[in-house]
């Protein structure tokens, strides 16, 4: 029975360029929409690139990705047309959550159950992961949005107990790097390990005043000025300038971002001039302040926290690999990848 | 205890004279000053350096000073800039007021406080 995989990585919009990430916001707020996307890096890693990896050990040649539509959801009459090309099974995967799931147990445990719908659950409830096969799809065309339909009634969910983290929950997301960072999970930060957890991307500039307490990720080509003082608990992702003395202390600061001197960055994620607060959940713009700021890029090539990535877990500023192909007659693109 | 509003204007010439106005007070009183951000807007540069000039105001002297914050975001700001570890920061008027240092001489000063407000509110 052949297998399509599909992947929905919400706010995604077009894979074939890369997009700057532009948080909803105007100045600060207090009950802000989320700051962080599915597509910003992980100490180093991309959550995408793990899912590829777990989808192509099921044998699958390539996969399909769209942004679905403004809330990331995919219609079932929009998955049904690929079931008409021939696909009897689809293994639709939204991009919210990192989850160490065996895939081809899930494959296993729909087929044994004989359900026409499989959605993964874990403690949380569901996780945006669903194997449907192509009757389900015919019967149900024009039925609910699949990833904001509850499961089907009568019908067994996938139970997973392993690891799995929300992505785009700012704090999950924060915990996710301190597994990381600590061994709790499987993914380990990209790069040279360089002492007791604390790890180095390629092109690195430490001030030799600078103090780094694990554990701590600091992301290739990231410069850390005079006095600054990273950890334990900080995640300093790629091309970012954390300037003199400024301290980041539980807290991840995403690729291109520059931090002023002297600044306290405790328990918050910041992106380019915005900073999300992990416990309060405030959302406060930097960049009139003249604390934060997105770097511009030194070259023409786009690319940005949210890019395309590349094969193995590779520094995620490296030139996309994929063959694209569009589809033709959906109302959302997708894009095809070759695995 | 004196309660000055902060100047969170955008016009620039009444921002200079609250400015003067809010350095001249600070400089002048000798009882716990409360400089509130409450309804200011999210703080800028200039927000943050006038801040600073008020904590330099009353260095070296009895006078205390406090900030209300007003908003989360403001909190989230001067919590960046570490402003907290130099003067206590509070997130309302009434949990200033309720500051240990700053209720004992509060009965004391309520005049001065009172003739504060009109000339802020004013």
């Amino acid at each position: 029975m052949e297998l399509g995989a599909f992947v929905v990585v919400p706010g995604g919009k077009d894979f074939t360029t890369i997009h700057e990430v532009q948080p909803h916001i105007t100045a600060g707020f207090e009950n802000p929409r989320q700051l962080v996307c599915s597509r910003m890096p992980i100490v180093g890693n991309d959550v995408l690139q793990s899912w590829m990896d777990r989808i192509r050990k099921l044998g699958v040649q390539s996969l399909w990705l769209t942004s679905g539509r403004g809330d990331g959801t995919v219609t079932r009459s929009e998955l049904a047309g690929f079931a008409r090309q021939g696909i009897e099974r689809l293994l639709v995967i939204k991009l919210n959550s990192y989850a160490e799931m065996d895939l081809a147990d899930l494959v296993r445990f729909h087929c044994e159950s004989r359900n026409p719908v499989t959605e993964a659950h874990d403690a949380q409830g569901q996780m945006g992961i669903s194997l449907l096969d192509h009757l389900a799809l015919r019967a149900s065309e024009e039925k609910n949005h699949l990833s904001a339909a509850t499961p089907d009634s009568g019908q067994i969910p996938y139970q997973f107990s392993g690891y799995a983290k929300r992505i785009l929950a700012a704090r999950e997301r924060q915990e996710l790097v301190g597994d990381a960072l600590t061994g709790a999970c499987a993914m380990r930060p990209f790069g040279k390990q360089m002492g007791e957890q604390v790890w180095i991307g390629e092109g690195v500039k430490l001030d030799s005043s600078v103090r780094i307490l694990g554990p701590t990720y600091i992301g290739a080509r990231s410069r850390i000025r005079a006095g600054a003082t990273l950890g334990p608990f900080a995640s300093v992702e790629r091309d970012c300038v954390v300037d003199c003395g400024t301290t980041v202390e539980r807290s991840t600061v995403l690729p291109r971002t520059y931090l002023a001197p002297g600044l306290l960055i405790r328990d918050a994620v910041v992106d380019g001039g915005y900073l999300e607060h992990l416990v309060w959940g405030t959302v406060a713009d930097l960049h009139p302040a003249g604390l934060g700021s997105r770097i511009p890029r030194r070259n023409s090539r786009r690319q940005s926290s949210c890019e395309v990535p590349t094969e193995g877990f590779p520094p995620a500023d490296s030139v996309p690999a994929w063959g694209f192909a569009s589809s033709s007659g959906a109302s959302q693109p997708w894009l095809q990848v070759q695995l | 205890m004196i309660i000055l509003p902060f100047p969170c204007v955008s016009n620039a010439a009444v921002r200079r004279a609250l400015r003067k106005e809010l350095l001249s007070a600070l400089r002048g009183s000798g009882s716990p000053v409360i400089v509130d951000l409450s309804g200011c807007p999210p703080l800028n540069h200039e927000d943050i350096e006038l801040l600073l000039e008020c904590m330099a105001q009353v260095a070296g002297r009895d006078t205390q000073v406090l900030f209300v914050a007003g908003s989360r975001v403001n909190r989230v700001l001067l919590e960046v800039t570490r402003i907290p570890s130099l003067v206590p920061v509070f997130n309302s008027v009434q949990e200033a007021l309720a500051y240990p240092k700053a209720t004992v001489e509060t009965d004391a000063k309520d005049q001065s406080a009172s003739q504060a407000q009109r000339l802020w509110s004013a």
